[in-house]
């Protein structure tokens, strides 16, 4: 791949969001656990392929001992992925507004200094805010679940 | 075809996968009722793939559709290739037909 | 004192070879475009006393190649705007070019599109958007801002050419909606919101098939009731040929 001229152009650059608005982290943050998620999704549909080897559930539970011999990395592994679906699926909801639906932007409107635009306007922060709130408060759950066997519903 | 129909596929499979997702993590999580090591067993895992298949049908396209139409976008931004944009695309779609191969062929033979 | 005060200090005084670019000096020419503390701001609209630091760090704007020092090359930036065509758009393009008559816009009309007219190409958007910095490709927040601009227009007859042009693979989709691009804007276009508004346009002729709609046609240009009344006299003529006409 040629080398890009433009100064600080590249990957590192379009997810560093220091000094931006916080739009720009929940970016960086929805691309991110993208990558993680798709990575995951890969490896659990040839995970889930050793539920149709045969009927005794051999190959099956080998794959569940080579995991398990990770120890706490897999479960913290899955926490991790947990804490990624339900970040990029929540702020997801709020992009289909946006992309789709032209929500939580406002309306044209006529400039007036202090200039403050309404696509980063009171709706689209409480919806980010709300959004990170309710994320962290499962992922938590998910925690407690996964890695403490705490939060079971009988 | 137009970027406008992959996006558009992109969004309705997101809309889909949040209610079948959630449904996936009730079915493997703390509202199943059991621990967690208890939801890796071989006959629970089976049984909910048999007793869900369509669910489960229905997971597997919209993730795979919706993931490696990601990873796609993600491909023609940090490659952002000139004349070989179509390359890009077919190795995608290829990967999206192996991936669907493999999990319909798990849903198929459990079934 | 504003950061351009402080880059012409040094030039003057400690470093007459710093190179950077200025005009105005007041937020309207959009020349000073530099990244100040990492993000990209006017420099003669950033008082050095809210940047709360000692040491400011100005740099070129991100995503765009060097020249000299402070100086980069927006033959790029001005290249995606051109692409967008944004001008007016006519079907008779003899009627727009060589008429007698003027196509009038009503207030509520103008206010779908005015925000948008404010933009004073600075280029911080292009520089702060993170799509840019990673796909040189892809058309940048002003283009599709100022396309959007022109989708809005009431004269303007080029709606299928502009979806056509926006809904491509580096075009309107490869926006992620970060907002960088409105954070950063000096004069409140709003860049994220204009498209967001040119996705809608563009799925409404997808999915709900909607058809572009036909501009109004030109009127005969207004006479003030003075004018006609003979109080004042009518606007200058100012001969023949110096106006193109039928």
């Amino acid at each position: 791949m040629k080398k890009d001229p433009r100064y600080k152009s590249g990957l590192i650059s379009s997810l560093n969001p220091f000094g931006y608005n916080i739009e720009r982290w929940s970016y960086a943050l929805h691309r991110v656990t993208g990558v993680v998620l798709i990575g995951y999704l890969m490896a659990h549909i040839f995970e889930t392929f050793q539920l149709s080897v045969g009927t005794t559930g051999t190959a099956w539970n080998n794959t569940m001992n080579v995991l398990h011999s990770l120890g706490p990395l897999e479960l913290v592994g899955l926490w991790i992925v947990a804490g990624s679906a339900l970040y990029h699926g929540a702020n997801g909801i709020r992009l289909i507004l946006n992309e789709m639906f032209g929500k939580l932007v406002g309306k044209p409107i006529l400039p007036v200094y202090p200039y403050s635009p309404t696509s980063l306007g009171r709706n689209q922060k409480i919806v980010i805010w709300t959004i990170t709130g309710v994320v962290l408060v499962l992922w938590v759950w998910a925690g407690l679940y996964l890695l403490a066997g705490l939060g079971v519903v009988q | 075809m137009k970027e406008s129909w992959s996006m558009i596929l992109t969004y309705i499979t997101a809309m889909v996968l949040i209610f079948v997702l959630t449904f996936h993590f009730l079915l493997q999580g703390p509202l199943a009722g059991k621990s967690f090591e208890d939801t890796l067993a071989f006959s629970y895992s089976r049984g909910n793939l048999v007793s869900f298949e369509v669910i489960f049908g229905l997971l597997l396209y919209t993730a795979i559709l919706h993931g490696l139409n990601g990873l796609r976008v993600i491909a023609l931004e940090w490659f952002h290739p000139e004349k070989k944009a179509w390359l890009l695309n077919l190795i995608v779609v290829a990967l999206m037909a192996f991936f669907l191969a493999l999990g319909s062929y798990t849903l198929i033979m459990v079934g | 004192m504003t950061v351009l005060d402080a880059l012409i200090e040094v030039r003057e005084k400690r470093d007459s070879s710093l190179g950077y670019r200025h005009s105005c000096g007041m937020g309207i020419c959009g020349s000073c475009g530099v990244t100040i503390e990492g993000v990209p701001r006017l420099a003669c609209q950033t008082q050095v006393s809210i940047l709360k630091t000692d040491v400011i760090r100005v740099e070129p704007l991100h995503s765009m190649s060097v020249m000299k020092d402070l100086v980069v090359d927006i033959t790029p930036f001005m290249a995606m705007h051109k692409s967008v065509k944004p001008y007016i758009m006519r079907k008779d393009v003899d009627e727009r070019d060589h008429s007698d008559r003027e196509y009038r816009v009503l207030s509520e009309e103008v206010r779908r599109f005015l925000q948008f007219d404010y933009c004073i190409m600075c280029g911080l958007c292009y520089s702060a958007c993170p799509t840019v910095a990673l796909d040189p490709a892809y058309i940048g927040p002003q283009a599709i801002a100022q396309s959007y601009r022109y989708m809005a227009d009431p004269r303007d007859e080029g709606w299928d050419q502009r979806i056509d042009l926006l809904d491509t693979s580096h075009g309107v989709w490869r926006c992620h909606v970060a907002g960088a691009c409105s954070f950063v804007c000096p004069k409140d276009v709003d860049p994220a919101k204009a498209i967001q508004m040119a996705r809608k346009e563009i799925l409404k002729k997808r999915l709900l098939r909607r058809k572009a709609r036909i501009g109004a046609p030109p009127v005969p240009p207004m006479v003030s009731k003075a004018v006609k009344q003979g109080v004042m006299p009518p606007p200058f003529d100012f001969g023949e040929g110096s106006v193109s006409r039928k």
